[in-house]
């Protein structure tokens, strides 16, 4: 719904614009389904000329259709799969995380999202040398962990080397530079989040050469901690500010071909008494594959590192499969 | 700039207003000017003029985010945020076996939640940390000041008295032993007037005043820079009674919750939180888990919870982004929050065998 405003389009002068809202046609769609004749009698402008503008504005405003074997052909080469670092977890998300897409985790609390995120972290920073952003809502994000994590992977690659001085220092430089390709970013509130993404997105496609380097995945954790104290009451801008973040992170993740792995809690259902993911029904629709974490043990008395990871909502593999990760 | 007006703060009836008069993105409102954006969508000339104000800082945040200035931004890579945590200090609890399993005792800028049965000892908790927090730094501690929220009234003065005492009278102990210059000037200044006098005590009687209180205190943090530890003793209290609407108290408690995170961050202070334990009962059994709902266990990064066991008292570390899951016993005496010491008369345990928890009370100050 955009304004008609002067140097639009060539041809589409101010006295044009003045005549056509004398006459109730405001905006680009006001003018587009509109009868072209009817206007040039009532404002008394050229057809042609109208005819002109409303091509020009078509050709600007409205959506390309595309081909499917286009369509087809760009996603395979465009497309990656980042592994998780995971292979049982690997194996329940079809071989890996899907760039493109957005992929949701969801548990309980100490259920072990941030440990699997963080897991996630490491493995794409380490093993395919990509960069990450990680945008932490919710302050759990220990970079003494990542560290842990990261070195757990490299010792376990670098086991064919021989000098062992060698090894050790090449496995610290490998660390390091791990770690510099991690960044964070602190954001606690919605409109923090929807700028720091904006801001991602304006330097992704000026392609500026920073520190950034090749972005392939964000890591959103945990979004439920931004968007609840909006939800609820009588007011609906919460539910409008989810569905504008939902569209930010869809369009990153399909424009620039990037992983979003996404955290959401999970809430009683009043009910039945079973758990279900927070954020209602109207998220359920973001995320494509949504993977649910609880563990093994559900009382807090005996605790135990097993966690059960279940696949909820897939559009490529059937649901309901079980895996078991140790953290 | 090219962010949408959807995603700007700006009130929702005016947002509304905007959307339908056509506008987009913020550089069309900047391009408008006050004097066509109040002719346009009919609202006065000073609420188009602030509005663009918040527009423009918006905008402004952004080009400066992008062009590379630091700025209060929070973003850095995970190597500084590495290098930041290692020089960070914990408060510690003078029990070792919990600092232990919390990884060298409560962290800054975390929020850790202390959930318990009434009477197993959370506010001795918190009153030992608002003492501990206070530690000079050649001892071990992080030298900071305390912010005590009181909600059910059980902080008692002279307890608090007794613990700093017992304190400084350890501290003392541990600086003749060691004969440092820097220790004899530290213990001047930690006296128990000192200590007393450090603790800000506020009082909240129900849960608008604990709102409004947690809402004003980044203001406080910033005129008292040295606080490093706020405390809010029973969160849970002025939730539970008297609130009909559960969605409203939901929300509340998130908004609470973020306001926490970013006070915990910006001041780089430890929050601690203590929450009570109510009963689920499920289909045969019936449990005791913290109160407050789901939704609030996803609102603190710790979460400890302390229970009975035949008179032990036990805790049990069961949420934290860097620890395993464990449980240990504590203790508390007239000097407050202690480790167990193996019992004088030996009635269950072989007799030979060293407690592993226990540690020679002089060597747990050297960290």
């Amino acid at each position: 719904m955009v304004v008609l405003r002067a140097g639009l389009c060539p041809g589409l002068t101010e006295d044009m614009i003045q005549l056509l809202r004398a006459n109730g046609i405001r905006t680009v769609v006001d003018f587009v389904s509109s009868d072209l004749e009817d206007v040039a009698q009532k404002c008394s402008l050229s057809y042609k000329a109208l005819v002109a503008v409303r091509r020009v504005l078509l050709a600007q405003f409205s959506a390309f259709p595309a081909n499917g074997a286009d369509l087809y052909e760009e996603l395979k080469s465009s497309t990656a799969i980042l592994p998780t670092g995971s292979p049982s977890l690997d194996q329940l998300l079809d071989s890996g995380l899907y760039t493109g897409e957005v992929t949701e985790l969801m548990g309980a609390p100490g259920s072990g999202k941030t440990q699997v995120c963080l897991g996630i972290a490491a493995s794409v920073s380490l093993g395919l040398k990509q960069h990450v952003l990680f945008l932490d809502s919710t302050g759990g994000f220990t970079a003494s962990r990542l560290y842990q994590m990261l070195r757990a992977q490299t010792e376990n690659e670098e086991e064919q080397a021989s000098q062992v001085l060698g090894r050790l220092r090449l496995c610290f430089v490998l660390q390091l530079e791990a770690l510099q390709r991690v960044q964070v970013e602190r954001v606690f509130n919605i409109y923090e989040l929807l700028s720091a993404l904006q801001e991602l997105r304006d330097r992704l496609s000026q392609q500026v050469v920073s520190s950034m380097g090749p972005l392939k995945m964000v890591v959103l954790d945990s979004v439920s901690a931004v968007i609840y104290p909006l939800l609820g009451g009588r007011q609906s801008e919460g539910l409008a500010l989810m569905m504008q973040l939902s569209r930010e992170l869809k369009t990153l993740a399909r424009e620039f071909s990037l992983a979003v792995v996404v955290t959401n809690q999970v809430t009683r259902d009043s009910s039945t008494g079973l758990l279900k993911p927070a954020l209602g029904r109207s998220w359920s629709f973001v995320p494509s594959t949504r993977v649910l974490l609880e563990s093994k043990e559900s009382t807090w008395e005996r605790a135990s590192t097993q966690r059960a990871a279940s696949l909820a909502k897939s559009p490529r593999q059937p649901t309901g499969t079980q895996v078991e990760l140790d953290i | 700039m090219q962010r949408e007006v959807g995603t700007l703060p700006l009130a929702p009836a005016l947002r509304a207003r905007l959307a339908a008069a056509g506008f987009q993105t913020a550089q069309e409102l900047l391009d408008t000017g006050p004097c066509g954006l109040s002719k346009e969508i009919g609202i006065s000339k000073e609420e188009a003029l602030e509005a663009l104000q918040v527009v423009r800082q918006e905008c402004h945040g952004d080009a400066a985010r992008t062009a590379g200035g630091s700025g209060a931004t929070r973003k850095c890579t995970a190597l500084e945020l590495l290098e930041e945590e290692q020089t960070q200090g914990f408060i510690i609890t003078f029990c070792s076996a919990l600092d232990n399993i919390l990884g060298g005792g409560v962290q800054l800028t975390k929020i850790t939640e202390i959930c318990g049965a009434p009477g197993v000892g959370k506010t001795q908790l918190c009153m030992q940390l608002a003492v501990d927090v206070q530690i000079p730094e050649c001892f071990g501690g992080v030298a900071g000041e305390a912010v005590f929220i009181d909600t059910e009234g059980s902080f008692m003065v002279d307890r608090v008295v007794d613990i700093a005492a017992a304190c400084v009278q350890h501290c003392h102990l541990i600086a003749e032993a060691q004969q440092e210059e820097e220790h004899g000037k530290a213990l001047e200044t930690f006296s128990l007037e000192n200590i007393l006098s450090h603790i800000y005590y506020f009082r909240c009687h129900d849960y608008t005043e604990l709102l409004a209180q947690v809402y004003l205190l980044p203001e406080f943090l910033s005129q008292h820079s040295k606080v490093r530890l706020v405390v809010i003793d029973g969160i849970a209290f002025p939730f539970r009674h008297d609130f009909e609407d559960l969605s409203l108290r939901t929300r509340l408690l998130n908004g609470l919750a973020q306001q926490l995170i970013i006070i915990a961050n910006d001041h780089k202070s430890a929050v601690v939180l203590t929450n009570q334990m109510t009963t689920r009962i499920g289909q045969s059994q019936s449990t005791l888990v913290p109160a407050l709902g789901e939704s609030w266990g996803h609102a603190a990064t710790v979460r400890l919870i302390f229970h009975w066991d035949n008179g032990q008292r036990l805790a049990t570390l069961y949420k934290s982004p860097s620890q395993k899951e464990s449980t240990i016993a504590y203790h508390i005496t007239s000097h407050g929050f202690r480790d167990v010491q193996p019992p004088a008369v030996t009635h269950s345990r072989e007799g030979t065998e060293l407690n592993p928890r226990k540690r020679p009370r002089t060597e747990e100050e050297k960290q």
